[in-house]
């Protein structure tokens, strides 16, 4: 006993049978049955997700992976992408380089605000779609092939599996991304980003338009909980340095202008995307991935937002907890699948 | 608490679902609700032994497993079939005979997910006492599954080599997974071998306690699959010696 595929697959059926699976399984059932928000459709592409799907994954930095409803189903990560795009180019440019470019404040401004800090011309922060254009101008690369073959070789490092670029999405996008546009040359005028413009806003639109599934924005979170390593893979997919410059932004500026209230109630770095996806992380523990395209008037996934409250209330998730939860998550982890009948 | 137990041989012939049919019908004559699952799809029988007939029963576990009904639709209730009498109550979800369905299974499989979930739905949804789950013999992901929730696995063998090493193995799984109880059945005894020797034996090599000792019984063999032995003949020795296993399961 005890060779690597055994215990794998002896761990994949403990996950399924645990006390942890079966916790999610009943959150599955309280928020699957409940109708509020709605799918977004400012590009008819996102229209066609059908709000009954609803997946929720946790993958530990053990490598444990629970897994319930829809987590295997693909949808375009949209604003989720900005966070791990952000990391790369920090990678590819240092810090510094990188916040003279953009800054770290939140806004409480709408994520397609056009609006600049005022005395340096940065975007307030890499989470609005300014900040997250003038990011993915700083991306290296020869051409823009190679730009976007190292996104997705990116997100391979987190995932541990190959992704692809949904074309109707991204041509949607293109095709009706003025605002995104107009931000972009506003920044042009003011220097902050290159005059390759076409070219960065096409691999924005095209990071957008990438495809996972649930499981992937759980295993990209508890990548970051991991230090950066994927906890299944073992690979490292962002420098070590980085990670809490990534996981800080996304707890102040990750979930749109509901961040505050979000590090509030939730008190987890997340990122939320308008094709119904959440990504959120607690660092050293778990990873966090929903999916469920109906969304809130702020623009974030409905169920995934009340899968996190009660995640962070039931096992004392949140950032700054203190207090003796209701639950302690290891016993659930490791629970036997004959506890909790 | 409701109980989960499944019952195992590594290897096939054992008199598995003859000893799951009858283990569940002594339980469920004390008095409680008892469920009976046949997770063996490639190679269902113990709806036989129940005397179910499937053409009769059109959801089967199967019908769970895609998606086309609720498992709790699949449960048929084989109290009187079983000769169960009194206050206990015999529910079994069969698993289907048709080879459509049975070559279903072996091309495309099913998430053992949803077995997981079906398990817990069962129990709950008809308030089951106990859950006995029919194995495929043999290691699979199913059969994974159905050791790391059981509070109870069984596992029969007979006195034979063969046995004897892919006991040993299933053992090894069960510890791995971390089973609560682990029991074991020895089928099949000649009766020339001497029971207390056999016994202590077995009990050394595995580290596991013998739970009941059945001998190779021609009354068995004719009434296989047809009839539960232990309502039949409840006064007939081998029934004694379920009773044995039973009140093993039931304590603690």
């Amino acid at each position: 006993m005890g060779n690597g595929e055994f215990s794998s697959l002896a761990s994949s059926i403990q996950a399924v049978a645990s006390p942890f699976r079966q916790y999610l399984q009943d959150l599955h059932g309280k928020y699957g049955a409940v109708n509020e928000g709605a799918v977004a459709d400012y590009i008819p592409e996102l229209a066609l997700a059908d709000p009954n799907w609803f997946g929720i994954c946790v993958v530990t930095t053990g490598g444990q992976v629970f897994e319930v409803g829809d987590c295997d189903k693909l949808f375009t990560i949209q604003s989720i992408s900005k966070a791990f795009v952000y990391g790369l180019a920090l990678e590819d440019h240092g810090r510094d380089y990188v916040n003279s470019k953009v800054s770290v404040e939140p806004t409480g401004e709408a994520f397609n605000a056009i609006v600049l800090d005022e005395a340096t011309n940065r975007p307030y922060n890499p989470m609005v779609n300014a900040g997250a254009i003038a990011t993915a101008d700083l991306i290296k690369g020869d051409s823009a092939t190679d730009r976007l073959k190292r996104l997705l070789a990116m997100f391979k490092r987190y995932t541990g599996r190959d992704h692809d670029v949904n074309v109707p999405v991204f041509l949607s996008e293109k095709a009706t991304g003025f605002r995104n546009r107009a931000m972009a040359y506003l920044m042009l005028n003011f220097g902050m980003v290159t005059e390759r413009i076409d070219e960065t806003l096409d691999l924005y639109f095209q990071q957008c338009s990438i495809m996972v599934n649930g499981k992937d924005l759980a295993m990209m979170a508890a990548t970051l909980a991991n230090g950066g390593v994927n906890p299944v893979t073992g690979e490292r997919a962002l420098d070590e340095r980085y990670v809490q410059d990534v996981v800080s932004v996304m707890l102040t500026c990750g979930m749109y202008d509901y961040s505050g209230e979000w590090v509030y109630r939730v008190g987890m770095a997340a990122k939320s995307g308008v094709g119904g996806g959440i990504t959120a992380v607690v660092p050293g523990r778990l990873g966090i991935g929903t999916f469920s395209p109906p969304l809130d008037a702020k623009g974030n996934s409905y169920r995934g937002i009340k899968v996190c409250e009660d995640l962070s209330r039931d096992f004392g998730l949140h950032l700054f907890n203190v207090a003796r939860a209701e639950h302690v998550l290891e016993d659930w982890l490791q629970g036997s699948g004959a506890d909790g009948w | 608490m409701p109980k989960v137990v499944s019952i195992h041989s590594y290897r096939g012939g054992t008199g598995k679902s003859n000893f799951t049919a009858n283990l569940a019908t002594t339980v469920a004559r004390q008095g409680f609700r008892v469920g009976v699952v046949d997770t063996d799809l490639p190679s269902p029988g113990i709806h036989n032994i129940f005397d179910l007939d499937l053409e009769k029963a059109p959801k089967t576990l199967n019908s769970y497993l895609w998606g086309e009904a609720p498992i709790e639709a699949a449960a048929y209730d084989v109290t009187a079939a079983a000769g169960v009498t009194g206050q206990g109550t015999l529910l079994l979800v069969p698993s289907s005979v048709k080879p459509d369905d049975i070559a279903r299974v072996l091309k495309t499989g099913y998430d053992v997910k949803l077995l997981n979930d079906g398990f817990r739905q069962l129990v709950k949804g008809l308030e089951l006492d106990y859950l006995f789950i029919d194995t495929h013999p043999g290691l699979s992901k199913e059969t994974f599954l159905s050791i790391a929730i059981s509070h109870v696995l069984v596992l029969i063998l007979r006195p034979d080599k063969q046995d004897y090493q892919g006991t040993a193995v299933t053992m090894d799984v069960a510890r791995q997974l971390n089973v609560r109880k682990l029991l074991l059945a020895i089928n099949k005894a000649y009766s020339s071998l001497n029971q207390e020797v056999l016994k202590q034996k077995v009990e050394e090599a595995y580290g596991a306690p013998v739970a009941g000792i059945f001998p190779l019984s021609e009354e068995v063999v004719q009434l296989a699959s047809e009839g539960v032995f232990c309502t039949r003949f409840p006064d007939h020795s081998i029934s004694r010696e379920f009773m044995k296993v039973a009140s093993q399961i039931m304590e603690g």
